[in-house]
């Protein structure tokens, strides 16, 4: 496992045309162990959260990889969403990914007004004020793998004021 | 050639196509001819996207061929005819053909398109399925993609190697030919196990080569999503065990013998069924089902839509059960 902190090796230590399973673990509850414990060869990394910087560890593990690789995503929804996002752009196909997600965290809500994102762990269907604009976002089921989010909607819109 | 008078009914897979004239023959290899077709007032022609198919009238059938350009604003379609003596005749009157001569094709048709967020093509040609591969490789060069190019062929019958060799450059990254299978193995097996994530294959050959081609990428790792092929030949199918169908909405019970297809059962009991290659390949001739379970032969359908058992190819396809029920 590697730390956050730990300076970002080119590859992320993946080594140069490697097609085994790399498992990436988000937070404290992301776990893959009883999922890939026959898998080999294996590469596991370990981040608290999917941050600009994580994220570009985990590409640049994607860039040094061959297809034929395969990706385990576990953690928070939020984060292996926006990694699977990531992973997506660098070219892997989504039937060469694993979501292992922890549903107890937050969702990720994207506002089509302002186009930032707001964490919730309330259900589709309630409100949630945005981070960004302060709109009162509706929250849906629809979910955009390219943005790792739900979709959220100003609520009440049509209603006469 | 004499007999270029224009068929008299256009055949339904040539119906609101274009009328071409041949501007010129050329001899690719002893048994294959490149043939241009263009406008004959000299308009330009529909664009395509690469790797699509032309379907060309001969006499009273038709045959489908690949286009070998870009496909990017043409102002004449290339196709590449390999002579097959024992065809059903479509080859021989292709290269019958000479300049002037008018044809009825059709539209071009998308059967193996490139995937839009590949990076780089891996191109992989056999023999004549070279023909579509080389309009990848064209479009990758015109649209600044990356490709790569495998061709086996066998010696001295390599067709369109001198302007598979004009591409490359930063489009076209590298052109391996290949002329016996030990070389190709090794080729192939290093090009599936050194691809950046990027990369999609895409294969045409005759179908026993693009089975093992695909068999060893799913070997090596690769997904569905990745392999793209076009098949030109179907193999040989046995004749099968007789069933019955059921047309729901004719009220009419047909018996199909071993050895009959279903399409030929429905065309004898006066059914017409649009109907294009009749191998299980092109799609034209699909029959929703609504009971029993079709028993798939064809290449059309996905393995997702076979499982669904809702559709079946009549042409080639015959039924698991002793009945079956069809939406007709």
């Amino acid at each position: 496992m590697r730390s956050v902190s730990m300076p970002s090796a080119i590859g992320a230590g993946v080594e140069p045309g490697f097609r085994g399973v790399i498992c990436v673990t988000f937070g404290s509850t992301g776990d893959t162990a009883g999922l890939d414990a026959e898998v080999q060869p294996r590469h596991d990394l370990h981040f608290e959260a999917a941050t600009a910087d994580t994220l570009s560890e985990l590409r640049s593990a994607l860039g040094s990889s061959h297809v034929g690789v395969r990706l385990v995503l576990a953690g928070p929804p939020a984060d292996i969403r926006a990694a699977a996002a990531a992973a997506a752009e660098c070219g892997l196909q989504l039937e060469e990914m694993t979501l292992l997600s922890d549903d107890t965290a937050p969702r990720v809500i994207y506002c089509p007004h302002c186009h930032s994102t707001t964490k919730t762990v309330r259900a589709a269907g309630s409100e949630v004020g945005c981070q960004g604009c302060g709109t009162v976002l509706a929250t849906t089921d629809h979910f955009s793998r390219r943005l790792g989010a739900y979709l959220g909607y100003s609520a009440h819109a049509e209603e006469a004021s | 050639m004499t007999i270029t008078a224009l068929p008299i009914s256009a055949h339904p897979a040539v119906a609101g196509g274009l009328q071409l004239e041949v501007t010129k023959v050329a001899v690719q290899t002893e048994s294959i001819v490149t043939i241009t077709l263009a406008d004959p007032a000299g308009r330009k022609l529909p664009s395509y996207v690469p790797g699509s198919h032309l379907v060309v009238q001969y006499g009273s059938g038709v045959n489908a061929y690949s286009l070998t350009g870009s496909g990017n604003g043409p102002s004449d379609y290339t196709i590449s005819v390999l002579r097959v003596e024992d065809g059903a005749g479509g080859s021989v009157a292709m290269h019958q053909l000479s300049v002037g001569d008018r044809v009825q094709v059709s539209r071009p048709r998308s059967a193996f398109a490139p995937a839009s967020t590949a990076t780089h093509h891996l191109l992989v040609a056999a023999g004549i399925g070279i023909t579509p591969i080389l309009s990848h490789a064209r479009a990758a060069v015109e649209r600044g993609t990356k490709a790569s190019l495998i061709y086996v062929h066998r010696p001295a019958a390599g067709a369109h190697m001198a302007e598979a060799k004009q591409l490359l450059g930063p489009g076209l990254a590298a052109l391996i030919e290949c002329t016996d299978r030990g070389s190709f193995e090794k080729v192939l097996t290093e090009s599936l196990t050194t691809q950046s994530l990027g990369t999609h294959l895409y294969v045409c050959g005759p179908t026993a080569f693009m089975d093992a081609v695909l068999d060893q990428a799913r070997e090596l790792g690769w997904t569905s999503a990745r392999l793209h092929s076009e098949a030109f030949g179907a193999a040989e199918l046995d004749d099968g065990e007789p069933f019955a169908v059921n047309l729901v909405r004719s009220g009419l019970r047909l018996e199909v013998p071993a050895g009959v297809s279903l399409l030929e059962t429905l065309e004898r009991a006066g059914k017409s069924v649009p109907n294009m290659c009749r191998k299980g390949i092109c799609g034209d001739c699909v029959l929703p089902v609504l009971r029993g379970t079709p028993l798939h032969r064809d290449l059309y359908l996905t393995d997702e839509e076979k499982a669904a058992n809702t559709a079946m190819m009549c042409c080639v396809s015959r039924s698991e059960d002793p009945e079956l029920e069809l939406d007709l």
